[in-house]
């Protein structure tokens, strides 16, 4: 592999962050390599959604570095960071409710001027999505969960970015749903797309990502490839322990 | 004698004009969840920027209705950009009273350039009505029915087929997810502000057209009425904001047919009421949409208060109250019983906005009951000047409770909203009570001050006495504050969520805030009118709830002390340096504005 490739697509450096005076990352470094998935993992209160909010410029650190691609991303505002290729799939989705289907899936094209090639992305997203395809018209909030993350994810792919952040997105799933969304995150990393996922359903993630840090209380405390991790006792005991069943 | 179908045509005219003024509210609201209290000035300045086209430069019509809507939406861009976008950071309360401080800078300045008297304003149409069934439709009618329809529609298609009309939909929606998609928030604003600003200046424009006449006084009411066509459709929903200015237009103008044109205003702010107790979220606002989120906990500016030693404010008191003994002139004496009369007024709205988190913007409709009640008890029922400033006291306290207490269930703006409302009701009420109150006409010859038979006439007296007045009402304060009561009353302003599961009964604290705070003020009012000696219904304006609002955040909100320093400040300090009147108003404007930009807490810190 040459230099380059091996530099990192998003690095989280020794990044420190404050909500008033509750510092909620301390020294946080994270990478992703391109092409890959990785998977952050951690409890409720741990700094996942943070490091989201983060990478996507909502929250400002006080301290330490984001870079995408080799170059910084703090002072960029949220629609610049999103033009540098980074697309999001918020936490419970966030579709706009009162637009239809057809308009928020365009939405995530908002950045591109073109035309033709917006259009044939959507004809595209049908494919992937096909059941997306009866619904268009439809308001977005009138879908059921499972379909707005369809929704949510084909809006996200729209703008074809680098790199797709995702919050929980199995949060308030079905089973079945779940399997498919994991499936698709899957496809979208095949064709090309690095994923960043904060996921509290470690054993989920883990089979899918190839990296994965573990959050707590705002610190890395474990980090490695997904295969070893998968097997760590720590993790096991920490995120794992209701998998008696497994 | 018009015919039914005259008033129809008139209320579905003057609703097109208010639709005007509803829809750029309407898209404010949803793109920034805010009232946008400048709305008014807007239409204001923009009236006058068509009179100077159309007497001065003699422009045509169609250029007149252009020139008057790319300069009213230039104002408006200039607001958003100086006056909104420094605050996107700060506490939610800091963008509604900075509409609050625009408005007043705009309209005194527009007074200062035009005078405030009324202006005759053409409308270049040939004065003909034509036969439409049993009643008569004007050119006029027609420009005014012509320019709303065509607004509506290329309101529609911008927001329906261009990219920048779907990011202001979005961005209503959801405004994290619409920056997360490339949105730059900053430019939907700036647009709707543009489009809001266009389209109030054209409505102020049509406005003075079609009365022939206008005046710095259109610009409140304007933003009043515009306020009540949004609320009504549902706050943030364009077509309800139409709909609702539409049924505004069509109940103003029934009951001006029923009773007459000086109950146009009441019947208004009745609909008004209504709709805010039975469906707070408007007619026609959809069941999902979320609920207005509560604008509790980080409404107000959190600090740390000012600590003033015991003896400090001992020596003040002293100072204060042995000013007199020295020369000093009846002039000072009379400021400074002024502004002890606005610091009780002030010690009333800190309590309301500041402890309990209510920000009423009508408390001068509390001055306004305490000051009839004590006159008309002294004057009809004989009672002694005393008792009867204590029974206006009372009255204010009773009646202020009862007439808020159907909005206690409402946040945030709503509530400023709904006392605004109520402010004007009760003024209204008294122009139009004639057998009570005098109406118009007001009473006069109000007995002078007394107190266990001796008057107080000399400036001297008067000054001693509402000075005591005012201390005590303030002790009483500071007591309550550090009692259980005024712990439950932050709590509840803080989070009434968590303040309910804790077993608090919101209306009755919210109740024992206002009857607190509407004897003060009702004090207040009863001083007043015994000083003044005559009273009718403007008295006690919104100008004066406005310089209250000043004052208390002058001073830090729910801050005893900072009310009274507040108030001794914006008295004062326009004598000291000798400032016309004319120009009060539009540095209280930008005191306002001032504060709310770089000392969001106040000089002593909010407590």
């Amino acid at each position: 592999m040459t230099n380059a490739s091996a530099e990192p697509l998003l690095a989280l450096s020794n990044v420190n962050t404050f909500y008033g005076q509750a510092q909620v990352h301390f020294d946080l470094s994270i990478s992703v390599a391109r092409g890959h998935i990785v998977c952050l993992l951690g409890g409720n209160a741990s700094g996942k959604s943070t490091t989201m909010k983060i990478i996507l410029g909502l929250v400002k650190p006080r301290s330490g570095d984001v870079t995408f691609d080799g170059a910084s991303l703090l002072g960029l505002s949220t629609p610049q960071i999103v033009r540098r290729g980074i697309a999001s799939v918020p936490e419970a989705r966030r579709l706009f409710a009162d637009m239809s289907v057809r308009e928020n899936i365009l939405m995530g094209a908002f950045v591109r001027n073109d035309r033709e090639a917006v259009a044939q992305d959507l004809d595209r997203m049908l494919t992937l999505f096909p059941k997306l395809g009866q619904r268009l018209s439809q308001r977005a909030g009138s879908l059921s969960g499972g379909e707005q993350q369809m929704v949510a994810m084909a809006r996200a792919l729209m703008s074809r970015p680098r790199m797709i952040v995702m919050d929980e997105p199995t949060m308030g799933l079905s089973p079945l749903y779940v399997d498919r969304v994991l499936e698709l995150i899957r496809t979208i990393n095949q064709e090309g797309v690095s994923v960043f996922m904060v996921e509290q359903n470690a054993s989920l993630a883990l089979e899918i990502a190839h990296e994965a840090y573990v959050l707590q209380t705002g610190k890395i405390v474990l980090s490695g490839p997904a295969r070893t991790l998968k097997d760590d006792p720590r993790i096991r005991d920490a995120y794992l322990g209701g998998s008696e069943a497994a | 004698m018009s015919s039914w179908l005259d008033y129809t045509i008139n209320g579905l005219i003057v609703g097109n004009v208010y639709a005007l003024v509803a829809v750029g509210l309407a898209l404010i609201f949803g793109v920034s969840r805010l009232i946008n209290f400048a709305q008014g000035s807007i239409y204001l300045v923009g009236a006058y920027i068509g009179w100077v086209a159309v007497v001065q430069l003699h422009t045509p019509l169609p250029l007149t209705i252009i020139v008057v809507a790319v300069a009213a939406a230039v104002v408006g861009l200039i607001i958003e950009r100086f006056g909104l976008r420094p605050l996107q950071n700060s506490v939610r309360i800091a963008p509604l009273l900075a509409t609050i401080g625009i408005s007043f800078v705009l309209d005194q300045l527009v007074m200062l350039t035009f005078s405030p008297n009324p202006r005759a304003l053409p409308s270049q149409l040939p004065d003909i009505r034509f036969q439409v069934g049993g009643g008569t439709i004007g050119p006029l009618d027609l420009l005014i029915a012509g320019v709303g329809l065509t607004s509506a529609l290329l309101l529609f298609v911008f927001l329906r087929y261009t990219k920048l009309g779907w990011a202001v939909r979005a961005t209503a929606q959801d405004r994290d997810a619409a920056m997360q998609m490339g949105v730059d928030v900053n430019r939907v604003n700036q647009a709707v502000f543009g489009i809001a600003a266009a389209l109030g200046g054209v409505s102020g424009l049509l406005v003075g057209m079609y009365y022939n006449q206008i005046d710095t006084a259109m610009s409140l009411q304007a933003t009043l009425k515009g306020v009540v066509a949004e609320v009504v459709g549902g706050a943030g929903n364009v077509p309800g904001a139409v709909i609702g200015s539409l049924l505004l237009g069509l109940v103003e103008s029934y009951g001006v047919a029923m009773l007459g044109t000086s109950y146009r205003n009441l019947f208004a702010f009745l609909l008004l009421v209504v709709v805010l107790v039975l469906r707070p979220n408007g007619l026609f606002v959809s069941a999902r949409q979320a609920p207005p989120e509560p604008l509790t906990g980080t409404f107000i500016a959190p600090s740390r208060p000012v600590h003033i030693p015991r003896w400090a404010l001992l020596v003040a008191v002293a100072g204060f109250a042995i000013l007199p003994l020295f020369p000093v002139s009846f002039y000072v004496l009379q400021t400074l019983i002024n502004a002890w009369l606005l610091g009780m007024l002030a010690l009333s709205l800190t309590l309301v906005a500041g402890t309990m988190g209510q920000v009423s913007l009508g408390h001068a409709a509390l001055l306004a009951i305490g000051a009839y009640t004590s006159a008309l008890l002294s004057l009809t029922l004989a009672v002694p000047v005393g008792l009867a400033v204590i029974g206006g006291g009372l009255m204010s306290a009773a009646l202020g409770t009862l007439l808020i207490s159907p909005s206690f269930r409402l946040r945030g703006h709503y509530v400023s909203i709904a006392t605004l409302a109520i402010g004007e009701i009760v003024a209204l009420v008294i122009l139009n009570w004639e057998s009570v109150t005098r109406g118009p006409i007001g009473i006069s010859g109000i007995p002078p001050l007394s107190l266990f038979g001796y008057d107080l006439i000399g400036p001297t007296s008067i000054y001693w006495f509402s000075l005591a007045v005012m201390v005590v009402l303030a002790l009483l304060q500071g007591r309550l504050l550090t009692s259980h009561l005024g712990r439950s009353f932050r709590a509840i302003r803080d989070d009434d969520i968590a303040a309910r599961a804790y077993g608090l009964g919101l209306n009755r604290y919210k109740s024992l805030a206002f009857i607190f705070g509407g004897f003060a003020a009702g004090i207040s009012g009863g001083i007043a009118a015994h000083l003044y000696s005559y009273i009718n219904h403007e008295t006690f304006n919104t100008q004066q709830s406005i310089l209250a609002l000043t004052v208390v955040i002058l001073g830090g909100l729910g801050n005893v002390v900072g009310a009274i320093l507040g108030s001794v400040a914006l008295v004062g300090l326009p004598e000291v340096f000798r400032i016309a009147a004319e120009y009060r108003i539009l540095i209280y404007g930008i005191v306002l504005l001032l504060l709310v930009r770089f000392r969001p807490q106040g000089l002593l810190g909010t407590v």
